[in-house]
């Protein structure tokens, strides 16, 4: 009756109208009695219908998480909300509402079919995520700017458009501009595009085309050049070694360092850090190469340690199925005999035999079980002393070199000294060349301040050095602590699983077997 | 004569033996007594299969040349000195007797052994590698045994007459195989010698069938392929055993002895077995001859020396035991008689042939290697005479004509008998159900009890390509080719009634619902499946037992439980995804068992039981939650909802009713497969292919048939017009034609024709006139305007005027020719009307 006035009844969407619609759209006949006896859980649905409800606003939908299809059609929603949680949904009818503004579809994934048909809508966007989209409808709406359009093409699978009654549509050039701009689109507003309108609106914006496939190729190599160094870089993580590769080390050193740039000017000075360098990028390279070499090994000690792992696991576990397998076998006819058994003294007696066999059944399964734990305690301490001897070795290893590097550093310090005292003493004498910059001259005021200025540098070096070496040395031990810790984890949690499975087994059986005597 | 001088020096040095040279007329005499040797009674001509002509062969086979004889007398002075030389050994075998002149013993023919060798390659491209043609030699011939074996036969027929005749001696067949071998670029050399026996008599019955020993191979191969286990870091220490060492000692040591005890009794079956099957003693072991090939390596990328059988087309090492010793050999350049010891086999003998301490050749020749080094000499010693050269062969080209090599064996079939089995072989086509091959094994050695018989079929339409039939259980086993019709890959079985024990495997991929195989027993049959959708990969049906003792209509076998198996699905979870499900008919109930999940042990496990149906479909009971038992899995588990179990049980329902259709359907398949199996075999049809244009009959009769068509077509395009038609039609094509109209037909008709000679004549005419006054008009014209002509207007006038006196002579020439030609078809055409069948009863 209000309809007729022109006035509309705005519904609420709450628990009730949600209830019954999952209700009337559930399971039907025998299975939907069943269902509405037992009570549906909204997480577990996967289609849901609510259209001509009038609704204004979407709500109460977060618990339906299982959800595919949601059909909204036919309200009068303004505001795409509330749908963050649906992340499973592939389809979403919002056609014939009142939105204006395309939002909150971010988390919508594995959305491929949606449809925004005679809203007020009047521009495309925050669509970014939605990769697996093929199907668009939006119609009947106020979309006006042709190059709008050119967001769609982040969609590759999309191959289905439907655009009319847009301002936009009116436009001469409307099919030809969108052929060109969405190319592999097979359906334009229910219509084949076929290749002879392709091939025309090909010719007629091929260089903007080319331009914009220009661009898209660049920005991908791009991309794809980023992800690749960072992969890199992971890598080296990996190893422990990273930035070690070049001369990361001694631009930190000397980067962060005013002293250095001071003493750089003096004269002599800028050779020795210049012979100092490669050296100890060589040491770097040599820490680089051989942190590979290490992660190497260490890799494939740890493969071969799981191979091991997993294969007796294996084999314990298809040796326990195949005990409960053969229980199982006899499992029927027992329980079939107990039924028949008659006498009480016949049935005492099986009913025991059946125990005794439950219980050799339940000391099996733990016995295989014990003897795997024994066995992969075992060597899960193998892998521990091995793991512990490679880390060691390696930390050696690099430690020594650091100690060159240290030396070298010494030995710069060593010289950059002496250059400064004899400097010192050239302008205590005034002999020292003119085209000195103040700021060093400043430091040759006197033998304190030089030695100072030198030790600062020389005791920045060392911090940095010191400091790659602990960072190195921390993460490495942290790594390994980590991988033992996390296998000595995974055993325990295997071995209290396995066991709980056993015990919930034997208690399963022995509840059945009682179930029998109590039904006679 | 430099050869003979080369040896008397020698022989002068080995024993200053006295020389004599034989004259011509002492040779002459010497062919006479042969000639008497020959018509002996003892001699019996070959064997021949099919009569030979004789007298067509061509007059080298009768007549010796010049330089034949010049040689026969080189080789009997030879052979009279070697004679003489070593008496204790055997006289050579240089100049045997051709086949020609058994008939008139007055012109026996001598040949030199190497004058028999015809080089000749045959345009097959089956015969150009040694092996294929010394199989196709051996399979081709039959053998005739040497009488007395230890005597080389007094006669050597050419090849051309072994190919017609098929039988011939050792020494007639290494004859052909060796030209065919030197016509394929071998360095090939018939040798004469001594072997044993069984060789020489070609008698396989000692050895292993070829095609049995293969298979002994292949399966030693794959056993050895197994031993790989890497080496590994890390290894769990098996669980300690809890048993007395001492107990074990004491087992151990028991077994040990079991064991020796065992092998020393399969040491003595062994060596049983063996002085059973040892050959009796051999009262001529080392004297019987047999002759056969050398193959020098060097050419046609041969490595080795080798010998070849020609009996038996196989090749064997240098050193075979087989081969006990070397007399001679020869190819068509020359004779080589051995020089070295041959006490222990052939195994330490060298072949060079140019090392005269070892081999002592017939005629001096210059082996290839000294011959480069000659040609430089040569212009020195030019005035030496040339030393004497083998005569060309007297023996006509080999032949062989295609339907030979296909047939292959005499008669196209041949049976040998080998150690405990007997092989037949036959030609394809021959037979009608396309039988190639049959071997039969034997359980003992006197081959009388049968083990299997296992035959091999070539072209046959429905694809079968080997049968097995095991005696001892009587199984056959049947293997088809994939493109069989039914899909079959091998189908064993006892017998082809249907409900009997039997095992099809079938070609993968072949069959849509991805069937592999299928296995029949009593009451029982097992479905196994690959590559399938839903993951199934094998039914095993169980029938219930009939209450009377086996119905006779298997369709209607009721079902006791069905079990299928299936792969683990991917996309599903572990304990949603189906390992096993029972369908179990009798007690109206299901059992599903899913797949592991990665770390359990014991499997998630429903066992439905189906609501009880009522006649009319209706259902008698409504479901609780009751008729659903089964182990959860996991503990913490909220567990399923009673919709979901009510949905798989409905859905497994479903299932159900399919896979008994599925059952029938299968059912329904075997019978029509043993349907099928059977017409197929008792009418086998062969396959013939489009290309064979000799056995196809279709494409002979489409091509007899497209000949007919186009020769009917030119027949057609050559048939005249009716000339009386229209004269006919004028007088409304009566049936049959009156005297007087007959008359008046013939007239019409010559008179028509001459009316349009007339014709013709007057057109002619008509173009003279025309071309004359044109020719006249311009004449004038030109007689008038003369004097003010420009050139061009004159060289114009001239043009035209040779052009149209050229005109007119043509139309002159045409004119005279008409008036020459109209009475001459005037008259042709009367002969013809009158020979008409139409016209000719009255006239």
């Amino acid at each position: 009756m209000i309809r007729l006035y022109g006035k509309v009844e705005q519904s609420v969407m709450d628990e009730k109208i949600l209830q019954e619609a999952v209700e009337e759209q559930g399971p039907k006949e025998e299975a939907g009695q069943i269902s509405k006896e037992e009570g549906i859980s909204f997480n577990a649905v996967l289609q849901l219908r609510l259209e001509y409800k009038n609704i204004l606003k979407i709500e109460h939908l977060w618990e339906f998480t299982s959800l595919t299809k949601l059909q909204l059609n036919n309200n009068l929603i303004q505001k795409i909300e509330g749908l963050a949680n649906l992340t499973n949904i592939k389809w979403l009818d919002l056609s014939f509402n009142n939105i204006e503004k395309i939002e909150g579809l971010e988390t919508l994934t594995k959305l491929e079919d949606l449809t925004f048909y005679n809203n007020k809508i009047s521009c495309i966007e925050n669509m970014d995520t939605l990769n697996n989209l093929t199907f668009f409808a939006i119609g009947n709406n106020c979309l006006g700017q042709l190059d709008n359009v050119i967001y769609l093409r982040r969609f590759k699978n999309l191959h289905t458009l439907n655009l009319a009654g847009n301002p936009l549509a009116q436009e001469a050039n409307y099919k030809l501009f969108i052929a060109a701009y969405l190319s592999d689109l097979a359906y334009l507003d229910s219509r084949l595009l076929n290749g002879e309108t392709k091939k025309q609106a090909f010719a007629k914006y091929q260089y903007a085309i080319e331009e914009i496939r220009h661009n898209e190729l660049q920005t991908l190599k791009a991309t794809e050049a980023e992800q690749k160094r960072q992969e890199e870089l992971q890598q080296h993580q990996e190893a422990f070694v990273e930035n070690l590769n070049g001369s990361e080390l001694f631009d930190s050193m000397f980067a962060q360092d005013p002293e250095a740039q001071k003493l750089n000017q003096l004269p002599g000075v800028a050779d020795l850090v210049q012979t100092f360098k490669p050296q100890l990028v060589g040491l770097c390279i040599q820490m680089f190469e051989s942190g590979f070499a290490e992660q190497k090994l260490r890799e494939a000690e740890v493969k071969a340690f799981l191979e091991v792992l997993q294969e007796a696991v294996r084999e314990k576990q298809q040796r326990s199925a195949q005990l409960v397998s053969d229980f199982e076998k006899h499992r029927k006819k027992r329980i079939l005999d107990l039924k028949q058994v008659e006498d009480a003294a016949k049935e005492e007696a099986q009913v025991n035999q059946y125990m005794t066999e439950i219980k050799t059944l339940c000391d099996s399964c733990l016995l295989l079980e014990l003897q795997l734990v024994d066995q992969l305690e075992e060597i899960i301490k193998d892998f521990e002393r091995n793991i512990t001897d490679m880390v060691g070795s390696f930390i050696e290893t690099v430690q020594g070199i650091f100690a060159q590097c240290r030396d070298l550093e010494n030995h710069l310090h060593e010289e950059i000294k002496d250059i400064a005292m004899a400097t010192l003493e050239k302008v205590a004498k005034n002999e020292v060349e003119d085209n000195l910059p103040d700021d060093v001259r400043a430091l040759f005021v006197d033998k304190e301040t030089v030695m100072n200025a030198v030790g600062a540098s020389h005791d920045s070096h060392m911090l940095r050095i010191d400091n790659r070496e602990d960072k190195l040395v921390t993460r490495i031990n942290a790594w390994m602590m980590n991988l033992i810790k996390k296998i000595q984890d995974e055993e325990v949690w295997r071995n209290r699983k396995c066991i709980s499975e056993i015990q919930y087994f034997i208690q399963h059986l022995r509840n059945q077997l009682e179930e029998v005597l109590h039904q006679e | 004569m430099e050869t003979l001088l080369e040896l008397e020096e020698k022989e002068d040095e080995g024993g200053g033996i006295e020389q004599k040279e034989l004259s011509p007329q002492e040779l002459l005499d010497g062919e006479k007594a042969v000639n008497i040797n020959i018509t002996s009674p003892g001699d019996t001509p070959f064997g021949r299969t099919k009569p030979v002509n004789l007298s067509e062969c061509p007059s080298a086979y009768h007549h010796n040349s010049p330089q034949e004889k010049q040689l026969l007398v080189i080789a009997d002075n030879f052979s009279s000195q070697y004679s003489h030389i070593f008496p204790s050994r055997k006289p050579l075998f240089l100049c045997p007797l051709n086949e020609c002149g058994v008939k008139s013993p007055v012109c026996l023919i001598q040949k030199f052994v190497s004058t028999t060798l015809r080089s000749t390659m045959l345009p097959y491209s089956g015969l150009y590698d040694w092996d294929n043609c010394a199989s196709f030699v051996a399979d081709h011939l039959v053998l005739q045994a040497l009488d007395p074996p230890i005597e080389p036969p007094r006669r050597l027929i050419s090849p051309t007459l072994l190919l017609e005749t098929q039988t011939g001696t050792c020494f007639d067949v290494s004859t052909l195989l060796c030209s065919l071998l030197l016509g394929a670029g071998y360095d090939a050399y018939c040798v004469t010698g001594y072997a044993v026996r069984e060789m020489c008599l070609l008698d396989q019955s000692r050895q292993e069938c070829p095609l049995l020993v293969g298979e002994v191979e292949v399966q030693v191969e794959g056993t050895s392929a197994e031993d790989e286990r890497q080496v590994r870091k890390y290894a769990v220490k098996p669980p300690r055993e809890l048993r007395s060492n001492f107990e074990r000692a004491q087992q151990e040591l028991k077994e040990q002895e079991a064991r020796a005890e065992l092998l020393r009794r399969q040491q003595e079956a062994q060596r049983l077995q063996e002085e059973l099957e040892r050959s009796p003693p051999d009262p001529l072991q080392g004297q019987m001859l047999h002759c056969w090939v050398l193959v020098l390596a060097g050419k046609r990328e041969i490595r080795d020396h080798f010998f070849i059988d020609p009996l038996t087309g196989k090749g064997y090492a240098l050193g075979d035991e087989s081969f006990l010793g070397v007399e001679a050999l020869w190819n068509q350049h020359n004779y080589w008689v051995n020089m070295q010891d041959c006490g222990r086999g052939c195994s330490d003998m060298e072949y060079n042939l140019g090392d005269t301490t070892m081999w002592e050749s017939v005629l001096f020749r210059i082996t290839e290697k000294e011959e480069e080094e000659e040609l430089e000499e040569e212009e020195v010693w030019s005035e030496e005479p040339k030393p004497f050269e083998m005569p060309r062969s007297w023996v006509d080209t080999i032949a062989l004509s295609k339907q030979d090599l296909e047939r292959r064996w005499p008669g196209g079939s041949r049976s040998t008998q080998y150690r405990k089995a007997k092989l037949e072989q036959f030609t394809p086509y021959l037979l009608p159900d396309g039988l190639v091959t049959r071997l039969t094994t034997y359980t003992d050695l006197e081959c009388e009890e049968v083990d299997v018989v296992r035959e091999w079929y070539q072209n046959r339409l429905d694809h079968l390509e080997e049968r097995e039939l095991q005696r001892a259980t009587n199984v056959t086993i049947e293997r088809f080719s994939p493109g069989c019709k039914l899909k079959l890959k091998t189908h064993s079985y006892v017998s082809l009634a249907p409900g009997t024990e039997r095992r099809m495997d079938f070609h993968s991929g072949a069959c849509p619902d991805g069937l592999l195989r299928r296995v029949e027993t009593p009451g029982q049959m097992e479905e196994t499946f690959d590559h399938r959708d839903d993951l199934l990969y094998s039914r095993h049906v169980f029938y219930a037992r009939s209450p009377e003792g086996g119905s006779q209509e298997p369709g209607g076998r009721p079902l006791e439980r069905v079990v299928e198996r299936f792969h683990r699905d991917a996309a599903k979870a572990a304990r949603e995804d189906v390992a096993e499900r029972v369908f179990l008919f009798a007690e109206g109930s299901i059992e599903v068992t899913f797949h592991l999940e990665d770390d359990r042990i014991i499997p998630v496990r429903r066992s439905f039981v189906k609501p009880r149906v009522l006649p009319d479909g209706q259902r008698a009971e409504s479901w609780r939650p009751g008729m659903v038992t089964g182990y959860q899995g996991d503990p913490h588990e909220d567990p399923p909802k009673n919709v979901y179990l009510y949905e798989m049980l409905t859905a497994l329902m479903d299932e159900e009713e399919k896979v008994a259709l599925q059952i029938k359907h299968s059912e329904t398949e075997v019978r029509e497969i043993l349907a099928t199996r059977e017409r197929e075999e008792s009418n086998p049809e062969l396959r013939i292919s489009i290309y064979d244009t000799a056995r196809n009959e279709k494409v002979q009769r489409y091509r007899e048939d497209m000949i007919r068509a186009q020769e009917e077509s030119q027949k057609q395009v050559k048939k005249e017009i009716d000339l009386l038609a229209p004269f006919l039609a004028r007088l409304g094509d009566p049936e049959v034609l009156s005297s007087q109209q007959a008359q008046k037909v013939l007239e019409d008709c010559l008179a028509n024709q001459r009316m349009r000679m007339i014709e013709q004549d007057q057109i002619l005419q008509a173009r003279y006139d025309k071309e004359t006054q044109a020719l006249q008009h311009e004449q004038k014209r030109y007689q008038i305007n003369q004097l003010n002509m420009s050139k061009e207007e004159e060289e114009r006038y001239h043009a035209y005027c040779s052009e149209t006196v050229f005109k007119i002579g043509v139309i002159k020439q045409r004119q005279s020719r008409h008036k020459e030609i109209t009475p001459q078809k005037h008259l042709a055409l009367k002969e013809k009307l009158i020979r008409d069948p139409r016209l000719a009863p009255h006239l």
